[in-house]
């Protein structure tokens, strides 16, 4: 009896307990995924050491030294891996479809067929689509695939086309342009010269017009021979981009001269911030300019791949194989991932992404760095040696793992 | 976009370098008239480990090329007699993989699971770089768009794209397509088939059939008039259909069964495909073993929703092997448990079965399967498509569709893939030359 009343007495207590360990319970599992014992690196941040990365409803909750497993719902040993934010490729071509050509068209690559294997979790169009055709393309491809799509918006009002009317200057529209970009500003990150084969400044002056009317900025590509490179540079703001920036074909200038030396006006114009992209492509990097360049001071700002049907099986193949190629040039990994990741960010005015801060949206590489022999190939079909290798072991995009080389994140069988 | 020959007018420059080629090629006809009998190899592949099961090779071999056919294979062929030798010793060679179930009808369609649409695959894309040179693409386009698959896909592929042609004239646009017993037309794919592409289509697909066996027997009726196997997805049904009858009562040897190691959860309302491996007992089915005496053949077709370790593990140790492996390679399949033909190559190693038994599902087999003796092996004077693998060691994981996992020890890496004698894929560059700083540079 005695003993009854005691207990009765204590109930509340128990009921109290019980709730208490209960809401304890709820607190130890909020985190949705664990991230546990790999090497961070987070230029924004500043970070580059083991850390763990807790995720939590899509978005980063946490990025701490030992964060306690039991507090997590599902927890990945990442030990021994690099976790970097997922990375952006700056130049691809991903508006595909059934027509001749890139745009709409069979040399476009679908973006989910690339980029959750090589950690890339956003990719930026160069402007496969121009204001005529940029709804179509975001109906198409942007709203239906797990990779982020953002995209240089041409001058050009089909984008990229293969028929002749992508010249037409009277098609080169400054207000539809500046329209079409204010109109889908979470998307279209600025405003890309492709192709003109003619001599007038016209379609180059308004692309960078209608660039500086939404304030972001200028991608340049390289099919525009009659322009000089000097000029081109010239031309252009700080903050706008130059691709193909290694390249050494008929259609441009090269950046490095025949002594080898950077000229002076490439220099110059970098030292304005101009930034430099890969754009690696199947004819876009060459051994001879990449490299003397690094030694000299003009490293990439970004490793755009420009990703396209011939040039996805060349020297450029993914995105981590053109990282890996300036890891083994003498990169360090931390700047190679900056310029994987947030510098790309930073460099289309997205600081959302790129990054591991608090917050953010949950976009995440988990790479491994392979020892061992491996060779190299430029557009030149010539070969350098490196012992190192990036390799995607796991991708996140949003918080939900959609790339998991090895089975990390899966149950063993029995 | 940048490729090396984009200029001021590509048209221009493309006839310019059309001429230019003919002279070249008339300069090294006469050069080669000349020199015929020192460098008569184009490429030689030296120092690798041949495995080609038609041929019964499995051994160290060197392998030369001449044009887009295979010249010799034999011991110690001397680099001299080569314009190009590459050094593949430590790597295994074999005939260019055959991926038997793809999806590669690429196109703008958002509305279609496979044909002209996003859901299927740019096949150049997934091959090469994992030693296939030749899809079979399976069924996603009926004998009313094949025209448009050949003219749009395969026509612009360096990969070899064949295809069974989907029993239904649609192809696989929707799911109520495929019901419709109305659009399946043996004479019309027949004719397709037999009278205007022997070359490409090798086969009929019956798929996501929700009735009896209707549109099964109209695509043996179709195989029959044509002479090709039929390829069947049997995983729609509510209650499931019997397997046994499929493989005993409606296929023919030779008719083909995909998606062999699914495992459904199988209900009242929700169908599915019968497994093979009994899911109380975990026995194969004893019918199984009879049918793949009687000739069907077991096809792996990975999928997203289709390979599960607990059908394949314990059918392996039961002595039954699939005899072809495949993809299912289509836009849900790529980034999950599937990833591509070697990951899905590996696994089997990864379960047990020895690398030949591997290859020969991937190359001979189905190539004899299809009917297209002409591909799958190494023989002298067969077209040079061939893989180049690195078997790595290391811990590799591999994954089935419900996200379990098994560990490995191997896993294979295509490291070069030659189609028809060119060069299509190198990792590594074990095919070009070293990088030279320019002396100015120094």
């Amino acid at each position: 009896m005695n003993k009854l009343l005691n207990f009765k007495r204590s109930m509340p207590l128990i009921i109290v307990l019980i709730f208490f360990a209960f809401t304890t319970q709820v607190k130890a599992q909020d985190i949705d995924l664990l991230l546990k014992g790999g090497h961070v690196i987070d230029a924004k941040n500043n970070i580059d050491r083991k850390m763990d990365v807790a995720v939590k409803a899509g978005k980063i909750f946490r990025v701490a030294a030992d964060i306690p497993a039991s507090t997590a719902k599902k927890v990945v040993d990442v030990s021994g891996l690099i976790v970097a934010p997922g990375l952006i490729n700056m130049h691809t071509h991903v508006y595909a479809g059934s027509n001749p050509g890139f745009t709409d068209g069979t040399s476009s690559q679908l973006p989910d067929a690339f980029a959750p294997r090589a950690g890339i979790t956003t990719v930026v169009d160069a402007g496969t689509s121009g204001w005529r055709t940029f709804p179509d393309f975001k109906a198409k491809i942007i709203d239906n695939s797990m990779t982020r799509v953002l995209a240089f918006l041409s001058i050009a009002a089909s984008g990229y086309s293969v028929d002749k009317a992508q010249e037409n200057i009277a098609e080169m529209d400054v207000q539809k342009t500046a329209e079409t970009v204010n109109k889908y500003a979470d998307i279209l990150v600025g405003v890309r010269i492709g192709r003109y084969d003619g001599t007038e400044w016209t379609p180059f002056d308004r692309a960078s017009e209608a660039a500086k009317l939404v304030n972001k900025p200028l991608f340049v590509e390289c099919h525009l021979p009659m322009y000089s490179l000097e000029d081109q540079l010239k031309r252009m703001r700080s903050g706008d981009i130059m691709t193909h920036a290694f390249e050494n074909v008929s259609e441009r200038m090269t950046v490095v001269d025949e002594q080898g030396k950077v000229r002076p006006f490439v220099l110059a114009a970098q030292k304005r911030g101009v930034l430099f992209d890969i754009g690696h492509g199947g004819g876009g990097f060459w051994f001879n300019q990449g490299i003397p360049a690094f030694k000299q001071g003009l490293w990439p700002n970004s490793f755009g791949t420009d990703e396209h049907r011939t040039s996805m099986n060349s020297g450029m193949k993914t995105m981590l194989n053109v990282m890996s190629k300036y890891l083994n040039m003498g990169m360090s990994m931390p700047d190679v991932i900056a310029r994987g990741s947030w510098n790309a960010a930073k460099s289309i005015k997205r600081e959302d992404l790129g990054n591991l801060s608090e917050g953010s949206v949950a976009d995440i590489a988990v790479l491994s760095l392979a020892k061992g022999k491996f060779g190299f190939v430029d557009s030149g079909n010539n070969k350098i040696e490196g012992d190192k290798k990036l390799e995607a072991e796991l991708t996140v995009r949003a918080g939900r793992i959609i790339w998991d080389l090895n089975g990390l994140s899966a149950n063993p069988y029995k | 976009m940048r490729t090396k020959t984009a200029g001021i007018s590509e048209f221009i420059q493309h006839k310019f370098v059309q001429i230019v080629h003919r002279i070249a090629a008339v300069l090294v006809l006469i050069l080669i008239a000349a020199t015929v009998q020192a460098q008569e190899i184009d490429i030689l592949l030296k120092g690798g480990h041949v495995i080609d099961p038609k041929n019964n090779i499995n051994s160290k071999m060197d392998v030369a090329i001449v044009g887009d056919k295979i010249f010799r294979v034999a011991k110690d062929i001397p680099a001299n007699t080569s314009k190009k030798t590459v050094d593949i010793s430590g790597l295994y060679v074999t005939p260019g993989i055959i991926d038997m179930h793809a999806h590669v009808f690429h196109g703008a369609d958002v509305n279609s699971i496979s044909a002209n649409s996003p859901g299927g695959l740019q096949a150049d894309a997934f091959s090469f770089r994992a030693g296939v040179t030749t899809v079979v693409d399976a069924g996603s386009s009926g004998w009313r768009n094949f025209p448009l698959f050949k003219s749009q896909v395969i026509d612009r592929s360096q990969t070899r794209i064949l295809a069974f042609l989907n029993v239904v004239g649609r192809g696989m646009v929707t799911r109520y397509d495929q019901q419709d017993v109305t659009d399946m037309n043996p004479e019309m794919n027949a004719y397709m088939i037999k009278r205007l592409h022997p070359n490409i289509l090798v086969g009929i697909k019956s798929a996501h059939y929700w009735g009896d066996f209707t549109s099964v027997d109209k695509a043996v009726e179709s195989g029959k008039l044509a002479n090709v196997p039929v390829i069947v997805d049997f995983g729609e049904h509510s209650p499931p259909n019997s397997i046994e009858s499929l493989f005993m009562e409606h296929f023919r040897p030779g008719d083909i069964f995909t998606h062999t190691f699914s495992e459904h959860a199988i209900s009242e309302t929700a169908g599915g495909r019968e497994s093979i491996v009994d899911v109380k007992t975990r026995k194969v089915k004893p019918f199984v073993f009879a049918a793949q005496k009687r000739g069907i053949i077991f096809d792996v077709g990975h999928g997203a929703g289709a390979f599960n370790f607990n059908q394949a593990i314990p059918a392996m140790k039961q002595g039954f092997m699939p005899n072809t492996i495949s993809t299912d390679l289509y836009n849900l399949s790529m980034n999950a448990a599937m990833k591509d033909m070697t990951n899905v190559m590996s696994k089997f190693l990864a379960m047990g079965m020895g690398l030949q038994d591997v290859i020969l599902r991937s190359t001979w087999n189905p190539a004899q399967v299809i009917k297209r003796p002409d591909l799958g092996h190494l023989s002298v004077g067969s077209e040079a498509d061939i893989a180049v693998f690195n078997l790595k060691k290391g811990n590799f994981g591999y994954m089935d569709v419900r996200r379990t996992k098994i560990s490995g020890t191997e896993k294979l890496e295509a490291e070069l893939t030659l189609r028809a004698g060119r060069v299509v894929w190198d990792l590594n560059g074990i095919s070009v030359p070293e990088w030279q700083m320019p002396a100015a540079t120094n």
